[in-house]
């Protein structure tokens, strides 16, 4: 049984199939809900299949909020789905009511980075070479705090998420918000030359499930 | 940005950002799993499984040994 996301006890039943093929069901408890997907317990889980999960997940949070279920979960019988909800029903829901109205988006800002001098300076010596990657990091540091500025007014929480160049900052943002958020970060991107940034969303809140705060007690 | 960051569209990276978001962000629950790929199963657990992309694994692999 294939998980796909959890969402309030009164959501009504996604239409349509899921990755499998089979209608999408929802099996509740006194507080949430999880809907799900009755498939064999074993997956091909490809790219396509992610993207479909995720095409699938944004259709379905259209019409209620829901905490995404990271793919691919599965779960053997529906008796396990309903524990799983049973034991987490509170915290989710409460995160639920939070999320209400509220979508991610994922900001991916990058700069020409000098990859020149630390090719340079690593020929040059290790200790020129550690320093150069410090230069870097601090760059980087910077910019976080710099787009975070940026997007302060828009974005309810941040998380900055790994990422090979430049950074990427998740935000919860309000529906009614993205445009201004999307106007700032455009801004940012024409006040700087060859700088570039692409805004990717409104998405469910896959970075955002559990409360920061919470999880950082 | 490098060149082949370039050749992408805006579209074609938010692409990659949601597929990162489905398998590295959403809430992590127990279970059995299989996976297959190319018609032979992988892996079969009947504990904790977590996926996550390789550069988040890494780094629980880090923590895993500095805890040990």
């Amino acid at each position: 049984m294939l998980l796909y996301a959890v969402v309030p006890p009164d959501a009504a039943a996604p239409n349509g199939a899921g990755l499998g093929g089979h209608r999408l069901e929802t099996i509740r408890s006194a507080l949430a809900a999880m809907i799900v997907e009755e498939c064999p317990d074993r997956l091909d889980a490809t790219n396509e299949d992610s993207q479909t999960f995720a095409e699938i997940l944004c259709n379905v949070a259209t019409t209620t909020p829901l905490l995404p279920i990271r793919f691919p979960t599965m779960l053997t019988t529906r008796s396990a789905v309903l524990a799983e909800l049973q034991a987490h029903e509170t915290a989710w829901r409460s995160r639920l009511d939070e999320l209400h109205g509220l979508s991610e988006l994922v900001i991916r800002a990058q700069w020409p980075e000098p990859d020149h001098e630390l090719d340079a300076a690593s020929r040059r010596s290790g200790t020129s070479y550690l320093e150069g990657r410090a230069a870097a990091l601090r760059r980087r540091d910077a910019s976080v705090a710099e787009i975070s500025e940026l997007v302060r007014d828009w974005a309810r929480e941040i998380k900055v998420l790994p990422s090979q160049q430049g950074i990427r900052l998740a935000c919860l943002v309000a529906n009614a918000d993205m445009p201004q958020l999307r106007e700032a970060v455009l801004g940012w991107q024409q006040a700087g030359d060859h700088r570039q940034a692409v805004v990717g969303g409104p998405w469910p809140p896959f970075s955002f499930v559990v409360d920061q705060e919470a999880e950082s007690a | 940005m490098s060149d082949a960051t370039e050749k992408w569209s805006d579209d074609q990276v938010a692409l990659v950002d949601l597929i990162d978001r489905v398998i590295g962000g959403g809430v992590v629950i127990t279970g059995d799993v299989v996976i297959g790929i190319a018609g032979v199963d992988l892996v079969y657990l009947g504990l904790r499984l977590v996926l996550a992309p390789a550069h988040e694994v890494d780094q629980s692999v880090v923590l895993g040994r500095r805890s040990a």
